[in-house]
């Protein structure tokens, strides 16, 4: 997180706002994995 | 007594003795962050299947239940007409006995039209596994998480021929988790507009998720409810089949079943 944090450009405000989007980004397309993952475990069960 | 003091090179670890236990050591470490990690991820993971999912099914059953009390309201207020047939007239007798009481009478038909993907439309209820939950149309993922759905191409539960209801086995509310308990006999309850039809179970299949006859219609009123079996695994499916024995379209079905009408989709 901190090498993270070093390498984003701009001051330290802007660079807290990016790790905040990065982060719920991070959130969002681990929701998306999860979802597709959760697939094999429960589908529906719809036939076809 | 002669003491040297040491010099900065004598401070220093031999680099050839030190590097050797740090390459390992930087190894270990990787790994067992990697592990550590990989554990966090598939903790993580179950915790959004077995716990975030059944609390998104539950905001979205209890405000179903809302949209469905006031659906029924609507239709207490304005209940459907049904559609009287008349009968075609008692069945051919060549070569067989008179029936006993030859149908005459009008047989009452309640229709009700498929309502809009993802509409919260019916209940229905299961005492065996102690199931209370509302029924969306279709069967689209983002439906399915938030109850059993009903498949569009086929009728509408509570009308006749074959009604397919899918659920979800094991996360989403898990609404159909005990449905391996399920013996032909038990009953179903299903509510939509038209009233409560009853069901009761006749047969129970494990099948392929390719096995798309089981969709199929049939003669008379049924309901089919799939999921997914065995638990927390889509491998196969795990099928309900039931026939109805009551309901506002109980007559018609059976009047369709024994030839004495015609109906659409037969």
């Amino acid at each position: 997180m901190r090498r993270l944090f070093g390498v984003l450009p701009g001051p330290a405000p802007v660079r807290v706002l990016l790790m905040i989007i990065l982060f719920a980004v991070g959130l969002v397309a681990l929701g998306f994995l999860f979802d597709a993952a959760g697939d094999l475990l429960d589908n529906g069960g719809t036939i076809g | 007594m002669h003491t040297r003091v040491a010099d900065s090179e004598d401070l220093l670890p031999d680099p050839e003795v030190v590097k050797e236990p740090v390459r390992p050591m930087r190894f270990v470490r990787g790994a067992g962050w990697t592990m550590i990690g990989a554990g966090a991820l598939i903790l993580a993971f179950l915790a959004y299947q077995l716990l975030f999912t059944n609390l998104l099914n539950s905001r979205s059953q209890s405000q179903a239940e809302t949209a469905l009390e006031e659906r029924f309201e609507e239709a207490r207020v304005a209940p459907l007409e049904p559609i009287v047939l008349t009968p075609l007239g008692p069945p051919s007798t060549i070569g067989q006995d008179e029936p006993e009481v030859p149908v005459t009478t009008p047989i009452s038909f309640f229709e009700e039209a498929l309502p809009e993907i993802g509409t919260a439309f019916g209940r229905i209820v299961i005492p065996k596994i102690d199931l209370d939950v509302v029924i969306f149309e279709g069967v689209e993922r983002d439906t399915l998480k938030q109850g059993p759905g009903h498949m569009p191409w086929t009728p509408l539960p509570g009308q006749a021929g074959n009604a397919v209801i899918s659920g979800h086995r094991t996360t989403y509310g898990a609404p159909f988790y005990d449905l391996d308990a399920m013996e032909p006999g038990d009953e179903i309850f299903v509510e939509t507009l038209i009233g409560q039809s009853t069901y009761v179970v006749r047969e129970i299949l494990i099948v392929k998720p390719t096995d798309v006859w089981v969709t199929d219609n049939r003669p008379g009123a049924w309901l089919t409810l799939t999921t997914c079996n065995p638990r927390f695994s889509a491998r196969e499916r795990l099928i309900i089949v039931a026939e109805m024995v009551d309901g506002p379209n109980f007559e018609y079905a059976q009047a369709l079943l024994d030839g004495v009408i015609e109906g659409a989709g037969f």
